[in-house]
């Protein structure tokens, strides 16, 4: 089984592609639109540059190749969701060529990423059609892959590492607002290729790939072909339809489009500061400080913020020590921190370095940490600590059974923390209930 | 007013205004370039009755320097045509009311000829400029492409064709050519140009091609020649030069124009502009194709389709992209020649203007072949010039300049220099 993906990130600029129409936050339908966006006869798109900067970005992620120079093509487009027709998107130049993107060892070959416009949306409504132009002229990227992936899940797992690290390197906020699809293509050994067009989300590409993937080898089974065609994803009913005839690149007339001429890509990279990937500083934070695969991955998963804040220790007192403070205290109250992580570094970094100096012990610092964190002054961490033990034992005396079951079972303390959580009424972090239930229960 | 009962004998406005203000500049646009309170249709049915939502720069420019804007006039459909017979209305030749104007935008050279101090702009796409000044004998000024913004002009063509000037004189050329140009930032061609630089350049020395005149009717010949002679009584040195790259320009012009054509004409489909009375309950591919297929002309589809023939599979690289090369070819050796001369000098238009009866039997390429001397330029971005070089069988003949890349000036003191030596002759106009 071969799979290969095309994934289209909305990019997060301000203005549209090729008008000066915000791209995102539009009141109502049809709010967002101009002569340009609208297709009125003799207006000419002007290009965002921004959407270079963020292409180039990109491309450097999926380890591609960018070209000195690069055009735009006008492809037709005979649907009515892009006014003019026709598509404003890259064909000979595309900003991102030829790269590779590793899967854990498993590289997985990048064709080429290119820039361009999103169509606005169709909505059916009774006997006609509506549509919404807001969101015709959205910049847009769409990365294609080789079938180098052979299963759903690993297409999945793949566009799960992908899109954190492009959520991270391009500041894609993770708020609704802009979207990720994919078009899945997908063949069985030695047959034709089927593409399921505008998947949403990351479960369901792998729902609508194992569709097809059942579908494909029960039709080959009973001795039929597959015919090569586009067909959509139905999320309600977990089904792909065909939905036309696949189309081939040379059945789309492109045209270079002459308004920008050439952009130099090369002067506009010049100036462009690159994120670490997520992915590239797990690698990173494994070989720099000898720590496990899977605790960095545990931390960079939470939030590369943290992970920052953990570097920032190390170099001031020891990796061992930054590790447990940060996955300790610190990680259980990331939400808290999260916002103001650094205006707070210093003052992290003394409370650590003077528990490493002796000056403290490790329940003052945590309590130090934490009260720093929650904002809250020392003693009333101190005593929240105190009061959240007593509620802890108070629970404990009401069931007396837990305790002995508790030197069986694990999972005997998910009834006191239920019950302090509830009687609490949440003041608590439940890592907070859990560390004090079990540290009590193991000391009975 | 004058200009309407001008329009109801020669046809050169599609709309035109009911009043203007006396003493103002009056001026037009071709039918495909938008401003408010006038339709835009390109010349085109499908485009009936649009009525543009904004101003073009050159329209709202030409407004704020005191312009008023008194029509629009009439051109070939979208700008695909030779004799401006393909659009909504035929413009007749200020000359010979039996003859074109010479297209695509004969309207705007006709309204140029007829109205005192008038300025009209057109867009000289396929030679919308040199061609129709030729035959109604005015001057016609094609800048480089980049010079002025052609934010509102309804482009089939989009990689060539700057919008250009038509007046009776020299000074109307050079005074509003400086009030269009400068950079827009609704349009990011015009947004990188130099400064436009006027009255610094002289014109000295001129190229004409060899065996250029082998290619013209006889009447055009003798008007050449005699122009060769009288440049050099004006002391410009005239040589001769071989650029048989020239020969290329038509067949790579060609297949880039009707590629761009194809493409973004597929705007124009029945839906939120023009026409619209399409049957709403077909789906959409059925609309939009009966929809183009009624209101599209002949020529247009024409260019549709064989504009569409130029990209698709393996032509795309063997014609349309193999065009883009012959571009840059013809280019560079424009650009050598001009690194010598001011100036290439050829014939505006093989033939002066011919009668509507002499057009409806010309052959496709024959009509395409009008435009030899005039959309070489065009197609290299280069700007020229023509003007009224004399008068065989009492039609007027033209004569072309083309310049460097941006030296409109050298051809502003061309223009001048030869309404000097040249007696400009206007129409009889009869109402």
């Amino acid at each position: 089984m071969k799979i290969g993906l095309e994934i289209h990130v909305q990019l997060p600029t301000r203005s549209k592609m090729f008008c000066s129409c915000p791209a995102v936050g539009a009141a109502g339908p049809n709010e967002h639109i101009c002569p340009g966006c609208m297709g009125m006869p003799g207006t000419k798109p002007s290009l965002n540059k921004e959407a270079v900067v963020i292409g180039i970005k990109i491309a450097r992620l999926l380890n591609c190749s960018v070209p000195d120079t690069m055009w735009f093509n006008r492809k037709i487009y005979f649907y009515p969701d892009l006014c003019r027709h026709y598509q404003i998107t890259q064909y000979e130049t595309p900003i991102a060529q030829k790269g590779v993107y590793y899967l854990g060892k498993k590289p997985i070959r990048i064709t080429e990423a290119h820039l361009e416009e999103d169509p606005g949306t169709v909505t059916r409504s009774g006997d006609g059609s509506l549509t919404d132009y807001n969101r015709s002229g959205m910049p847009l990227i769409e990365i294609v892959t080789e079938p180098d992936l052979s299963t759903p899940a690993e297409a999945r797992e793949f566009l799960t590492a992908l899109l954190r690290d492009i959520r991270h390197v391009i500041d894609l906020p993770d708020d609704g607002e802009r979207t990720i699809r994919a078009d899945c293509n997908i063949s069985m050994a030695g047959s034709e290729r089927c593409e399921v067009k505008n998947v949403n989300g990351l479960k369901n590409v792998e729902r609508a790939l194992t569709y097809e993937a059942v579908r494909q080898t029960k039709i080959l089974k009973a001795g039929g072909k597959i015919a090569r065609e586009t067909r959509h994803y139905d999320a309600e009913r977990m089904v792909t339809t065909s939905a036309r005839k696949k189309e081939y690149a040379g059945d789309y007339a492109y045209v270079c489009d002459p308004v920008f001429g050439k952009v130099d890509v090369k002067s506009i990279m010049d100036g462009i500061e690159h994120k670490e990937s997520p992915k590239n500083m797990v690698a990173r934070l494994v070989s720099e400080y000898s720590i496990d695969v899977r605790i960095a991955e545990q931390i960079v998963n939470t939030s590369v913020g943290l992970a920052e804040l953990f570097e920032h220790l190390a170099k001031n007192v020891v990796a061992d020590m930054a590790l447990k403070w940060v996955t300790g205290p610190i990680s259980s109250s990331w939400k808290a921190l999260e916002k103001d992580v650094v205006a707070r570094t210093a003052d992290i970094t003394d409370i650590v370095i003077r528990q490493r100096d002796g000056e403290i012990n490790d329940v003052e610092c945590a309590m130090l940490l934490k009260a720093l964190i929650t904002g809250k002054d020392v003693d009333a961490v101190r005593k929240g600590g105190a009061d959240l033990d007593a509620l802890i034992r108070k629970a404990i005396e009401e069931n007396p059974s837990v305790a002995d079951d508790h030197k069986k079972n694990d999972k005997a303390m998910n009834r006191i923390i239920g019950i302090v959580m509830r009687e609490s009424g949440g003041a608590y972090s439940s890592s907070d209930v859990v560390d004090a239930a079990k540290r009590i229960l193991d000391g009975l | 007013m004058r200009h309407i009962s001008l329009n109801e004998r020669y046809h050169m406005f599609s709309e035109a205004a009911s009043s203007y203000e006396d003493k103002k500049l009056t001026f037009s646009l071709s039918d495909d370039i938008v401003a408010t309170g006038f339709t835009a249709s390109a010349g085109s049915r499908i485009l009936e009755g649009h009525r543009p939502v904004y101003d073009s720069t050159v329209s709202a420019r030409m407004r704020a320097a005191g312009g008023s804007l008194i029509g629009k006039t009439n051109m070939d459909e979208f700008g695909i045509g030779m004799f401006s017979v393909t659009g909504t209305d035929i413009p007749k030749n200020p000359f010979d009311l039996a003859r074109s104007c010479g297209g695509p935008c004969g309207g705007a050279a006709c309204a140029a000829s007829l109205l005192d101090g008038h300025v009209a702009l057109a867009t000289s796409a396929g030679g919308g400029i040199s061609v129709p000044a030729s035959f109604c004998g005015v001057l016609g000024l094609t800048p480089t492409h980049g010079r002025i913004s052609r934010h509102g002009l309804i482009d089939s063509v989009s990689s060539m064709g700057p919008i250009g000037i038509m007046a009776t004189n020299a000074d109307l050329l050079r005074r509003y050519l400086k009030v269009i140009s400068s950079g827009d930032p609704n349009d990011p061609v015009s947004a990188a140009q130099p400064d436009l630089v006027l009255g610094k350049s002289k014109l000295k020395a001129v190229a004409v091609p060899n065996g250029i005149t082998d290619l013209v009717s006889t009447g055009v010949r003798e008007a050449f020649d005699r122009s060769v002679g009288t440049l050099r009584d004006m002391s410009v040195d005239v040589e001769y030069v071989d650029i048989p790259e020239l020969d290329y320009s038509m067949s790579a012009h060609y297949i880039l124009a009707t590629a761009e054509t194809a493409l973004n004409l597929a705007t124009y489909c029945g839906m939120r502009v023009g026409q619209q009375s399409g049957d709403m309950s077909l789906p959409f591919d059925d609309y939009f194709t009966s929809f183009r297929t009624k209101y599209f002309g002949t020529g247009v589809k024409k260019r549709i389709v064989a504009g569409t023939y130029m990209t698709l599979g393996d032509n795309r690289n063997e014609l349309y992209m193999r065009s883009l090369g012959i571009r840059r070819l013809v280019m560079s050796r424009y650009e050598e020649i001009l690194s010598e001369y001011d100036a290439i000098l050829t014939p505006s238009t093989p033939i002066t203007a011919p009668t509507f009866d002499e057009v409806s039997g010309i052959r496709y390429t024959d009509e395409y072949l009008t435009g030899r001397f005039a959309v070489p330029p065009v197609f290299c971005g280069l700007p020229c010039l023509s003007v009224p070089c004399g008068y065989p069988d009492g039609v007027p003949a033209g004569l072309q300049f083309t310049a460097a890349r941006w030296n409109e000036d050298v051809l502003t003191d061309a223009a001048a220099a030869w309404e000097k030596a040249f007696d400009i002759k206007a129409p009889e106009a009869s109402l």
